[in-house]
C-alpha cells in the first residue's frame, strides 16, 4: 500500500526531524540553549522512541528503563576507563550486554500486565541500583560515580563538543528511522494489537508473548544506545542512571510529548531537559512546581500531550 | 628552476603559493598585537579570557531534594559575598593577607549566576555546563555532598573553570579524585578522626570498644576506616561494623545488633536525615541509659552540622559528641564580621556550610587579584599553598599537593534542652583543634592533580 508514495513522503517525519536536527546548533542558542544540552536532547531523544513503542504502541508501561540505560553506561564507562578510549567498542560491548540483561527481565517480567508488570520492572532497576551503590562498588565508584576515563575518541577524532553533538544526531535519525520501519511494519501491527486486545489476538493463534518479549528487547536496546551515547557525551556515570528517578522522567517525557506518536515523545525530552536546564534558571527554585502544573495540565487538559494540542490546532486551521 | 616553476604553475600549485604568502603576510601584520596586547599572550581556557566590564560566577547548589536546606543556606552566603566583593564589608575587613578591594574582582563587577544542582550528579553536571558554555561563568562554586563535588569538579577541570568546592566531607575528593581546578575548603573525614579520637580517649577512656553503624556509600566508607583507624591508634577495639543502606530509616534490626555485642561506644557514620533516624531510634531504645563493660555506653556522631542537631532534638544529642569545620558562635574577628553581616542580612546566623560557600568565594576572588588575571593557570598557582588568616578557624594553609585546607577544626557536643539559648544553639564547641594535630600527610591518599592546562 506504501508503493504508491515516494521515499519522500514516506519518511517525511524523519526528514523534518533530520533538519530540525542537524541544524539544532544554529537555532538552539537562540532559545537560550548551550552546546551539550543539545547533545543531551538527541541522547534523550533517542530513549524516548524506543521507549515508546513500549508504552505508546504495545502498552506496557516500563517503570525500570533506567536499568538499560544505567547498565550501558557503567558497562561504557568501565570498558573506557580500563580497555580502550575507543568508542565504537565500548558502545558495541554496552549494548550487546545491555540488551541481553533485558532479554532475562523481558521473560521474567512480561508474564504480567498492567501495573504489575510497571512495579516487577521498578524492582528490577532498583536491585541493580542498589547493587551498583553497595556490592558492585569497587567497580562502579559507588555514590561518587565513575569517573578517571580516558578522553573518548571515534579513530583519531575526539570526541568533544560539536563532534559529539553530530555523532549523537546521526544516531539519533537512523533510529527514529528505524522506529518508523517498525511502525510501518508486521511487527508493529502486533504491537498495536497487543495494545488492543491481547486475548483476542491470541485467539487468532499467535504467539502474543513473542511480540512483547520483542518488543521489550528493541526498546531496551534503544534505551542501552542512549546511555552508551550519555558516557560519550560526558566521561562520567553517576549511580542516579540506574535509579527510579531516571525511570520516571522517561515516562514524564513520554506522557507530555504524547505517547503512541514517536514524534511526541522526543518533543517531551527536548521540552523537559529546556525546562530543567533553561527555565528552572529563570524561574528560580520552585521551578520543579512550575513543572507539576505543567504536566498536570497536560494530563487533565490534553491527554494526548503536546502531539494532541498540536492536532488540535491543525484541526482548527482547517476548518477556517 | 624556470622549468620547475612553470611546471608549479601548470598544476595549480601558484594558487596554494599565493594563500600561503598573504596568510604570512597577515600573520605578519597582526604580529604587533601579540605583544601590545596583554591579554593575547596567555591562550585561551575555559572562559577566559573575560569580555566586558563583569566576571560571572557560578553558584550551583541543591534548591530542591534532600539538602534543599543545606542549599539554600549556601545560596545566602554567596549572594552576601558577591555583594562585600562588590561593596565592601564582611571579611573583606579580615581576611590577610588580601588584596580585595571591595570594587569588584580586577575591576570587573562581580554577578552571577545560580543553577539546581537536585542532589544528582547528573542534573547538577548538566547544570554546572549551562553556567559554562551559555552563561560564560568564570569559576564554579557549591555542591553540598561529595558525590556531587566530584562529579562537577571532573567537568569543570575538563572545561577549564575552577571548581570551589562546596560542603563536601569525603576523603575522595581532595584524595583519589583530586583535580588541578577542584579546591576544598572544607575539613574531610580523615581529619576528622584525627582530631576527634584523642578526645574520645580523654573523655571515655582509652579502653574503650566500638561497634559502627555505617552510611553505605563512599562518604560513609572513608568516614568509618578514618574512625576506626584513629581511635585504634588510641588503645580502643572496634566489636564490628555494619553498612546500612543509604535509605534506610528504620535502625532498630542494626541496633539490636549492637547492644548484642560487647560494645560500649556506639560510632554512627551517618549524615543528614541517616543519623537523625538512627541516633533518634538509639535513644527510643534506651542505649544512652544502658551500662556495658561497667561503664555507659556512649554514642559518636563523627560529622556533625546544625541542621542534623535540630532534625535529632536537643534532648537527643545532648552530650554526643561530634566534630564541625566552623560555627557561628566562634569569636575570632574573621567569623564575628561574616556573621554579624549575615545575621544583618537574614536575620538568623549562617551554618558550617554557609560559612565554607562564602570563604571559598572570597579567596578565588582574592586570588584572582593576587594573580593579576583570571587566567586559570595563575589563578590556581594563587591558589595552591595560599597561607591566610581572618576567614575564621585562625591560620588555614591551602595545600598544594592536593588543594586541601588545612586549618583547625571544632569538637562539638550537643547542648542540653535548659542550656540552649536560641533555636540556632543546638551544639557547643567542646575544643578547638589545633592545624597540626589535624594535619597528615597528603601522599596518603592516591590521585593525581593532573595538568594546569585542560587536555
Amino acid at each position: 500500500m506504501n508503493t504508491q508514495q515516494s521515499f519522500f513522503e514516506r519518511n517525511r517525519a524523519v526528514i523534518i526531524f533530520a533538519i530540525i536536527a542537524l541544524l539544532m546548533p544554529l537555532w538552539f542558542p537562540l532559545i537560550g540553549g548551550y552546546q551539550g544540552l543539545d547533545t543531551k536532547i538527541m541522547i534523550m531523544c533517542i530513549l524516548v522512541v524506543g521507549f515508546d513503542l513500549l508504552l505508546g504502541y504495545t502498552g506496557y508501561l516500563s517503570f525500570g528503563h533506567a536499568a538499560f540505560f544505567g547498565i550501558a553506561a557503567y558497562t561504557t564507562g568501565i570498558m573506557l576507563k580500563d580497555f580502550s578510549g575507543q568508542v565504537i567498542p565500548a558502545i558495541v560491548v554496552a549494548v550487546v550486554l545491555s540488551t541481553l540483561v533485558s532479554v532475562v527481565i523481558g521473560l521474567l517480567t512480561l508474564k504480567r500486565t498492567g501495573i504489575y508488570f510497571s512495579i516487577l520492572t521498578l524492582a528490577f532497576a532498583e536491585m541493580f541500583h542498589a547493587m551498583a551503590m553497595a556490592m558492585l562498588q569497587e567497580w562502579t565508584g559507588g555514590e561518587n560515580g565513575l569517573t578517571g576515563m580516558m578522553t573518548p575518541m571515534l579513530g583519531s577524532i575526539k570526541m568533544q563538543g560539536a563532534v559529539v553533538f553530530y555523532f549523537s544526531a546521526i544516531i539519533a535519525i537512523v533510529m527514529f528511522y528505524l522506529a518508523k520501519r517498525i511502525e510501518r511494519s508486521p511487527v508493529g501491527l502486533m504491537m498495536r494489537a497487543i495494545k488492543c486486545n491481547q486475548t483476542r489476538l491470541e485467539y487468532t493463534g499467535i504467539n502474543a508473548r513473542k511480540y512483547k518479549l520483542l518488543t521489550f528487547i528493541i526498546s531496551a536496546f534503544y534505551a542501552a544506545i542512549a546511555g552508551a551515547l550519555m558516557v560519550v557525551y560526558e566521561p562520567f556515570v553517576g549511580h542516579e542512571f540506574l535509579g527510579w528517578h531516571q525511570s520516571g522522567e522517561f515516562v514524564l517525557m513520554s506522557v507530555i510529548g504524547g505517547v503512541g506518536t514517536l514524534v511526541g515523545p522526543m518533543l517531551g525530552a527536548g521540552f523537559m531537559l529546556y525546562f530543567e536546564n533553561v527555565l528552572s534558571a529563570d524561574i528560580g527554585e520552585h521551578w520543579l512546581l512550575f513543572l507539576g502544573i505543567i504536566f498536570m495540565a497536560v494530563v487533565i487538559f490534553m491527554p494526548g500531550g503536546f502531539m494532541e494540542a498540536i492536532s488540535r490546532l491543525q484541526a482548527r486551521f482547517n476548518n477556517k | 628552476m624556470t622549468d620547475v616553476k612553470s611546471d608549479k604553475t601548470a598544476s595549480g600549485w601558484s594558487r596554494r603559493d599565493v594563500l600561503k604568502g598573504a596568510s604570512v603576510g597577515a600573520v605578519g601584520a597582526a604580529t604587533p598585537m601579540f605583544f601590545t596586547k596583554n591579554a593575547w599572550a596567555e591562550e585561551a581556557i575555559g572562559n577566559y579570557p573575560v569580555k566586558g566590564s563583569e566576571v560571572v560566577f557560578g553558584f550551583n547548589v541543591p534548591q530542591t531534594g534532600a539538602y534543599a536546606d543545606e542549599g539554600a543556606d549556601e545560596l545566602r552566603a554567596y549572594k552576601l559575598a558577591v555583594k562585600h566583593l562588590n561593596g565592601g564589608g564582611g571579611m573583606l575587613d579580615t581576611l590577610k593577607p588580601s588584596k580585595l578591594t571591595g570594587n569588584g574582582v580586577l575591576g570587573k563587577k562581580v554577578t552571577y549566576v545560580t543553577g539546581d544542582t537536585q542532589t544528582n550528579a547528573d542534573a547538577s553536571r548538566t547544570s554546572a555546563r549551562r553556567m559554562i558554555e551559555r552563561d560564560k561563568v568564570i569559576m564554579v562554586t557549591g555542591g553540598s555532598s561529595s558525590g556531587i563535588a566530584i562529579a562537577q569538579q571532573y567537568l569543570c577541570h575538563e572545561l577549564g573553570i575552577i571548581f570551589m568546592c562546596g560542603l563536601t566531607h569525603s576523603n575522595d575528593t581532595t584524595g583519589k579524585d583530586k583535580r588541578r581546578y577542584g579546591f576544598r575548603h572544607f575539613f574531610n573525614a580523615h581529619m576528622t578522626g584525627k582530631a576527634l579520637a584523642p578526645v574520645l580517649s580523654n573523655e571515655y577512656g582509652s579502653d574503650r570498644r566500638a561497634f559502627h553503624l555505617t552510611a553505605d556509600y563512599n562518604w560513609g566508607h572513608t568516614q568509618q576506616q578514618s574512625m576506626q583507624q584513629f581511635t585504634e591508634a588510641e588503645g580502643w577495639s572496634t566489636a564490628g561494623n555494619i553498612l546500612t543502606p543509604l535509605k534506610t530509616t528504620d535502625f532498630s534490626q542494626y541496633l539490636a545488633q549492637v547492644m548484642n555485642s560487647d560494645a560500649d561506644v556506639l560510632v554512627l557514620n551517618h549524615y543528614g536525615a541517616n543519623m537523625v533516624n538512627s541516633l533518634t531510634n538509639a535513644v527510643n531504645f534506651g542505649m544512652r541509659d544502658m551500662q556495658k563493660n561497667g561503664k555507659n555506653l556512649e554514642i559518636v556522631v563523627p560529622l556533625y552540622s546544625r541542621l542534623m542537631a535540630a532534625g535529632a532534638g536537643s534532648a537527643n544529642i545532648d552530650g554526643v559528641l561530634g566534630t564541625s569545620g566552623w560555627n557561628w558562635s566562634l569569636q575570632d574577628d574573621g567569623s564575628k564580621a561574616f556573621v554579624d553581616s549575615f545575621v544583618a542580612e537574614y536575620g538568623f546566623p549562617p551554618s558550617q556550610a554557609a560559612h565554607t560557600c562564602y570563604v571559598q568565594t572570597l579567596l578565588y576572588a582574592n586570588a584572582c587579584e593576587m594573580a593579576g588575571t583570571f587566567y586559570p593557570p595563575a589563578v590556581i598557582k594563587a591558589l595552591e599553598d595560599f597561607e591566610f588568616t581572618g576567614a575564621g578557624n585562625g591560620s588555614t594553609l591551602y595545600r598544594g599537593a592536593d588543594h586541601q585546607c588545612i586549618k583547625s577544626m571544632l569538637v562539638m557536643q550537643g547542648n542540653s534542652p535548659s542550656a540552649r539559648t536560641s533555636d540556632f544553639d543546638y551544639l557547643k564547641v567542646v575544643q578547638e583543634v589545633d592545624r597540626e594535630t589535624a594535619n597528615y600527610d597528603p601522599s596518603i591518599f592516591p590521585g593525581e592533580l593532573g595538568p594546569y592546562k585542560p587536555a
